[in-house]
């Protein structure tokens, strides 16, 4: 289905959003995971973001205060 | 004719900058339309970027695009990964930008809205974007390395271990700093209180969805938390005009720096999905949203400036928010926006793992600071287009303002503003609180003047629209303020976890409960005696700690472009090393001087030890003299409290000024080394490896090598 004009931005907006809140990072981890990995088991999607969001606290960085 | 038209656009920008400067500087007029300074700002980030930041990153640093990056040649699909240049710069800022800049512009308008403008401004450009630039850039070309690694690396291990202390103890000061700032917008406000309280269980829910019902959904339980946080903020509306549970909900200091420590405490030991994380999902969303609102409230309704260009506190010296002259000051308790230490731990981290290309260390490292410093430019207009009156009356030193309406209307006077009892009273019915006298932290402040704003957008909804809008900025404050404690919290605990790990093997395992919670304790301690300190601190806490947190910042600011200049005079670019040498001269004479004045000044107002000797004669005497007086205390029992505080708050800036001597006299060693060339340039670069990305991240077709194939 093509895109009007109008609904353009708001599907760019909403891809933004997915992408920078991580909603994508899965299926980015199963491609890299099939390409460099082949034949191994990948994550499953709960033990990913599991790991993501520790692995993202125990090594952490810091922000402004 | 195209680059022709391109020279005209931007001889044009610098056109319409160099206007708004002057009229800035030069309007005799009544008030100033904050337009002026919202259009210098911008004038002045356009051509920054556009010339000075493609210089450092042509010239300066030399970035090549032919050379992969670490997130393409150790992509692993988790933490090393190219990721678009867009989504990282949401991702980098959402990472430093915090509620730094929104208070330090606060306090400081005090002076009047040109100094800390032009700080803000002229600062990010030559010194605090540089710093996240040339660390992000520096981190990269070493597979991420953190600030600390590179010091000892580059500088040496004296250099390294003295940026850890530095590292550990910002972070106890500034933890304690970001919860004084919560616990003065918070205290007697059961508004306030029941909002923030209920964003507990809003983070509860969230966390079991995200792990259990739908992990990895993060959009739309950020979309259930925010509506949940809307709810939340007007159930306080409720609950403060209904009698019953307002008493319930009105805490006074020390209850919620209890309930601060306690909290700190818990979420750093409990596992991050159950609190942090959610919690940073929604303050990130929260933060994002607020200010990109706040930048629409500005455009539109382009309030006056209220508070003129220079106060006389800019030069005496005697302003009652801090005290201090314009230099060093502005320059300290401005910190975030212009230049802030702080993001040099972001920059050398997570961030350098995901870019795609070399050359965009640009709009992510440069880029990002110059929002930030966006958002303290807006910080500044939302508190300079408030009556100075009321300013005064939510700022000063609480002791000097006394306890109602008229004696803050008498104290504003004494400091040559007006302000009659009447405004102060209004002001404080419109956003539903009753008193907004000593809201000391910047917060309030801000939060009148966001809410001011917003009333302006959304006025159709009458008078109960400020009021909501109020309550709306605090939470959206002390919402990021907690995810820091939090995150900060945790980060000190590694960091001790990590120390004593080194003498004692099993402390070093993050999962060891009986370490986790030792260090956990350790450093909840350490940012909450600050904070018991200041809360009870006679002197109004705020204002003693603040200069001490700005200090702190600016000195690992000093560490990083340390780093950078030696890595610079490695990389044989001595001729450009002043790019980063300048702003760390600067920063380095900023930082002594405030810290030479806090430990030697003779002025009880400014120096901490001025200030112990008072309240011992005070104490000897078993009364209080002339001038522990005048500085607000009021008893002998406050005099004992301030020789405490004054002694730590005074050992500290002496650690602190040693520790910048220290790190910059290592580093000299060096630099003269190899400029002599007694010492080989050694670095500890990741080798060049060809890239077979382009510039939007696909993979570069080849010819096949070969015939054969």
């Amino acid at each position: 289905m093509p895109d009007s004009p109008l609904v353009r931005p708001f599907r760019y907006a909403w891809e933004y959003l997915k992408e920078i809140s991580g909603e994508n990072a899965y299926d980015r981890y199963l491609a890299v995971h099939a390409a460099t990995h082949p034949g191994k088991p990948a994550m499953s999607r709960s033990e990913f973001y599991r790991w993501r969001q520790d692995d993202k606290y125990n090594n952490p960085g810091s922000r402004c205060p | 004719m195209n680059r022709l038209g391109g020279y005209a656009i931007w001889v044009g920008i610098a056109i319409v900058g160099a206007a708004c400067w002057g009229v800035l500087a030069l309007y005799q007029g009544e008030t100033i339309n904050a337009g002026w300074l919202l259009f210098a700002a911008l004038a002045s980030y356009a051509i920054a970027y556009r010339f000075y930041s493609r210089f450092i990153r042509d010239r300066v640093l030399g970035a090549d695009d032919s050379r992969a990056t670490p997130a393409e040649r150790l992509n692993n699909g988790r933490d090393f990964e190219p990721m678009d240049r867009r989504v990282l710069f949401g991702h980098h800022f959402a990472a430093i930008a915090g509620a730094g800049p929104l208070v330090g512009p606060v306090l400081a308008a005090q002076m009047g809205y040109l100094p800390g403008t032009i700080w803000i401004i002229v600062g990010v450009i030559l010194a605090g974007a540089v710093q996240d630039m040339t660390t992000l850039f520096f981190s990269m070309r070493r597979d991420g390395k953190s600030l600390g690694q590179m010091a000892r690396e580059e500088i040496g291990p004296v250099g390294g271990a003295a940026a850890l202390i530095a590292v550990l103890s910002i972070m106890v000061i500034l933890l304690a700093v970001l919860a004084l700032v919560v616990v003065n917008a918070l205290a007697a406000s059961p508004w306030g209180s029941f909002s923030l309280a209920m964003t507990i269980p809003i983070a509860l829910l969230m966390g079991v969805y995200l792990r259990f019902l739908r992990p990895g959904r993060v959009l739309e339980v950020s979309i259930i938390g925010v509506g949940l946080l809307i709810l939340a903020i007007i159930g306080g509306g409720w609950i403060s005009e209904s009698s019953p549970y307002a008493a319930a909900w009105t805490f006074t200091p020390n209850q919620l720096t209890l309930a601060l420590i306690v909290y700190g405490f818990v979420a750093s030991v409990l596992p991050v999905w159950v609190l942090l994380a959610p919690r940073d999902y929604l303050s990130t969303f929260m933060k994002i949203g607020t200010i990109a609102l706040l930048a629409v409230g500005i455009a539109i309704t382009l309030p006056p400036m209220q508070m003129p260009r220079f106060t006389e506190f800019a030069f005496n010296g005697q302003g009652p928010v801090f005290a201090g002259s314009l230099f060093p000051f502005v320059f300290i308790i401005i910190a975030c926006g212009a230049l802030s230490g702080f993001h040099s731990l972001v920059a050398s981290g997570t961030t350098p793992k995901l870019i795609q290309k070399e050359s965009q260390v640009r709009p992510i490292g440069y880029g990002a600071m110059l929002t930030e410093s966006f958002v303290a430019v807006m910080a500044m207009i939302a508190a300079v287009t408030l009556d100075p009156g009321v300013y005064f009356a939510m700022n000063a030193n609480p002791a000097l303002l006394g306890d109602t309406v008229q004696s803050a209307s008498q104290a504003v006077n004494g400091f040559g503003f007006s302000v009659s009892p009447e405004t102060l009273q209004s002001t404080a019915n419109a956003v539903g609180e009753d008193s907004i006298v000593g809201r000391t932290g910047g917060a309030p402040t801000l939060a009148v003047g966001i809410s001011a704003i917003f009333a302006g957008l959304t006025g159709i909804l009458g008078a109960a629209a400020q009021a909501f809008w109020y309550h709306f900025a605090i939470m959206f404050e002390a919402l990021f303020i907690l995810t820091t404690v939090d995150a900060g919290t945790r980060v000190g605990r590694f960091m001790i976890q990590d120390l004593i790990g080194n003498v004692w093997r099993p402390f070093a395992r993050p999962s060891w409960l009986p370490g986790n919670i030792i260090a956990s304790a350790l450093i909840v301690a350490g940012w909450g005696y600050f904070l018991w300190a200041g809360v009870n601190d006679p002197l109004g806490g705020i204002n003693q700690l603040f200069p001490l947190f700005g200090i702190a910042n600016q000195l690992l600011a000093a560490v990083a472009l340390t780093v950078g200049t030696t890595i610079l005079i490695k990389m044989g670019k001595l001729r450009y090393a002043w790019v980063t040498a300048l702003p760390l001269a600067w920063d380095a004479a900023v930082t002594l001087t405030a810290s030479w004045q806090k430990i030697f000044s003779t002025d009880p107002a400014i120096g901490f030890f001025a200030q112990r000797a008072a309240a011992q004669q005070s104490i000897q005497a078993g009364q209080l003299n002339d001038t522990m007086a005048a500085l607000g205390a009021a008893s002998v029992d406050d005099a004992r409290q301030i020789l405490v505080n004054t002694t730590v708050d005074g050992v500290l800036s002496i650690l602190f000024a040693v520790m910048i001597i220290i790190v910059i006299a290592d580093a000299s060693r060096v630099w003269f080394g190899i400029v002599r060339g007694s010492k080989e340039p050694e670095m500890s670069e990741a080798p060049w490896q060809e890239s077979h990305l382009d510039s939007e991240g696909k993979e570069i077709e080849r010819e096949p090598v070969g015939a054969g194939r």
